[in-house]
């Protein structure tokens, strides 16, 4: 198993240029990545491109890591996730058939990551669960699939400016119930 | 001050800019912003370290094996001038007769520094923050002002400071920080030159600084060095 600290040394080494811990971080974290990717694109070449442009990064950007104080796995996440969405919203035809969605979500998270991340975890789930119908899926769907407003609005059938004036509420709810 | 109602209204546009829900303009105009608000910086962290836990349900899926090899081709092509980190320097050590040489120990700073501002500046810290060095370098004088703000080397050991080039084969050592917080450093012609685009790293070693004139202990902390 490779605990956070695992990570934080590998990240560390690796905006040193070490190849090698690049490459261990890389059989460390990358399903998860690749998952993050799938779950974006919704098609397996464009998520195995946007698979190398984060590693190309994480390679590239790894000094600034240690600078911005984020959490080594959300610093990750984030690089990756911004990629691919970017290469979502490069799409000329629109996002792809959600078909097959089903068959990359896991039913919970792992013991593992449970108990690391329990009580955050718990704590956003309440505050997601303290927003109106629909809201927590909705800021779900922008998060993990990428959604834009008006694939959102769409999804969830009310007009695309209500829809933004929701989630804008929602994110402001959702904060104040963060900071608690 | 900011009126409540506007951190609540940034709260919310950091949570957009999180999600990617912002149009092109919109999103860049928010990058400005950020580039100067040190509070939406601090925002936009928490909501991605909030957000990040929704990732916990995505199942991990391996990738196919050839594309690690695809992206380290990418990024190390065949041939091209290897570049080495503190470790792999250290472990080819043996092959090229390294000179034992006593680090430099850095001068604590008894003026104040120049009126002239620093052009570059590099944030050193460790992830958990239990060691925040700054270096800013100043061309016009060839000075690196340097403060350490949080952290300090373990009993009997030392803090050295190295600069790592854009392309070096390897870290150059700057010297052995002192016990004082406040130091300051000239830094020859050929060093100045390499500043830019270099980062810089902590390393804990024996009192005195290394013996051998590579990294010998952990690295504690590295920052890529930004331009002002």
């Amino acid at each position: 198993m490779t605990t956070r600290s695992d990570i934080e040394q590998l990240l560390a080494r690796t905006s040193l240029g070490d190849r090698a811990a690049f490459s261990d971080l890389y059989d460390a974290t990358s399903a998860k990545l690749f998952g993050i990717c799938l779950r974006v694109l919704k098609n397996r070449s464009e998520a195995e491109d946007a698979l190398q442009d984060a590693y190309v990064r994480i390679w590239q950007k790894s000094a600034s890591y240690a600078a911005n104080g984020y959490s080594p796995m959300t610093w990750l996440i984030t690089v990756t996730r911004n990629l691919a969405i970017d290469r979502l919203r490069a799409r000329k035809d629109g996002p792809a058939d959600t078909g097959g969605l089903d068959n990359l979500t896991d039913s919970g998270p792992t013991p593992e990551a449970a108990a690391v991340a329990a009580s955050e975890r718990r704590q956003l789930g309440v505050c997601l669960d303290e927003l109106d119908d629909g809201r927590a899926e909705a800021v779900k769907g922008a998060y993990l699939d990428g959604y834009s407003y008006k694939e959102l609005a769409a999804h969830h059938g009310v007009p695309l400016n209500t829809m933004r004036t929701w989630l804008r509420r929602s994110l402001q709810k959702l904060k104040e119930c963060l900071s608690r | 001050m900011t009126a409540p109602e506007d951190h609540s209204e940034d709260a919310a546009r950091a949570g957009e800019y999180a999600l990617h829900l912002l149009d092109a303009e919109a999103r860049r105009a928010f990058e400005q912003r950020l580039k100067r608000e040190p509070h939406l910086r601090q925002l936009l962290r928490e909501w991605e370290e909030h957000l990040a836990l929704l990732a916990e349900e995505v199942k991990p899926v391996a990738p196919p094996p050839l594309l690690k090899s695809r992206i380290e081709e990418r990024l190390f092509p065949a041939g091209s001038g290897s570049r080495r980190g503190l470790w792999g320097w250290f472990a080819g050590a043996g092959l090229v007769a390294a000179v034992a040489v006593a680090a430099v120990v850095i001068l604590p700073r008894v003026t104040t520094p120049p009126a002239v501002e620093p052009s570059f500046v590099a944030e050193m810290a460790a992830e958990d923050r239990s060691l925040v060095v700054v270096a800013q370098f100043v061309p016009e004088t060839a000075t690196l002002q340097i403060q350490r703000h949080t952290g300090a080397a373990a009993p009997g050991r030392a803090l050295e400071l190295w600069l790592i080039a854009e392309g070096a084969p390897g870290p150059v050592s700057l010297g052995v920080l002192p016990a004082e917080p406040a130091a300051s450093l000239q830094v020859s012609a050929e060093l100045a030159a390499q500043i830019a685009g270099s980062t810089f790293a902590i390393s804990d070693e024996p009192a005195g600084g290394s013996p051998t004139g590579l990294p010998t202990g952990a690295v504690l902390a590295a920052g890529a060095v930004q331009e002002i």
